[in-house]
């Protein structure tokens, strides 16, 4: 199939009218969009929020961050929690570990303010 | 054992439901032959890869892949389709217009828990035209019965 406009972004190696990006250029990092009922390939520098980056000699890929992450390095690492979690130690936990406590505005756990 | 042929329902969801549903044609790959219906929803070949937590659908979809040659395989398609059905399609449309080893691939198996199909050429297009205009749809899938052949009888 032919070259669509979807084809025209800086980091396509590949693409089809459907699918969007098939392949990216060395470095880019390939995400899958879900428009509506439309999911395409689009090549990024890097990866958008609620999203890491993960490199391999294949393809480079953006992949989900757990649930209940807003942001993350990585599967294992969060770095910003969904509304209700906390973070501590790069996890997302609904509650804190003795001797700390939640801080709905940064959405991390926190020492307890002194007295 | 000649593979089943399905016929395959479609009918607009945000239009006037005025005119007859658009008919299709495919065929059952995998032994899974049967009855499905689910709001289509597109997905990259690419998607079916691993089994990250990507998103997961809300209501009854089904999943329609249009396969392309010029991506590597990172898995074997009944791996693809079974991985679709496992993050909850009803059923997995193929269109294997620009794949040709596909249709091969899948004919042996014969383990699939829900339906399985290959569409290819004007059926495929159709398919994936609505989903390159967003045209959100209901799509039904159910086994094509052949009206019977009579034999010429010279009377």
């Amino acid at each position: 199939s032919g070259v669509s406009s979807g084809c025209q972004q800086g980091g396509c190696l590949t693409c089809s009218d459907y699918n969007g990006c098939l392949s990216c250029k060395p470095r880019f990092f390939m995400h899958l969009e879900r428009i509506g009922m439309k999911q395409i390939g689009v090549c990024m520098t890097s990866c958008p929020p609620g999203f890491y980056g993960t490199r391999s000699p294949e393809r480079n890929t953006c992949t989900k961050c757990r649930s209940e992450c807003d942001s993350c390095f990585n599967k294992n690492f969060c770095t910003r929690c969904r509304a209700g979690f906390y973070l501590h130690l790069g996890k997302c936990q609904e509650n804190c570990p003795e001797g700390l406590v939640r801080s709905d505005t940064q959405r991390e756990c926190v020492p307890r303010c002194p007295v | 054992r000649p593979a089943l042929r399905a016929v395959i329902k479609v009918a607009l969801l945000n239009h006037e439901p005025t005119g007859k549903p658009i008919t299709l044609e495919g065929v059952f790959v995998g032994g899974s032959a049967g009855y499905a219906e689910g709001k289509l929803m597109q997905y990259h070949p690419l998607s079916l890869c691993n089994t990250s937590e990507d998103e997961r659908q809300e209501n009854d979809f089904i999943t329609i892949v249009k396969l392309e040659h010029r991506v590597p395989r990172c898995l074997p398609l009944l791996d693809k389709a079974r991985m679709a059905l496992d993050k909850g399609a009803q059923a997995v449309i193929f269109d294997v217009s620009d794949d040709a080893n596909a249709a091969a691939e899948l004919r042996d198996t014969d383990s699939l828990p829900r339906p399985v199909v290959l569409v290819e050429a004007e059926h495929a297009e159709e398919l994936m035209g609505l989903v390159n205009k967003n045209e959100e749809a209901k799509v039904r899938i159910d086994i094509l019965v052949e009206p019977p052949r009579w034999p010429h009888y010279d009377v």
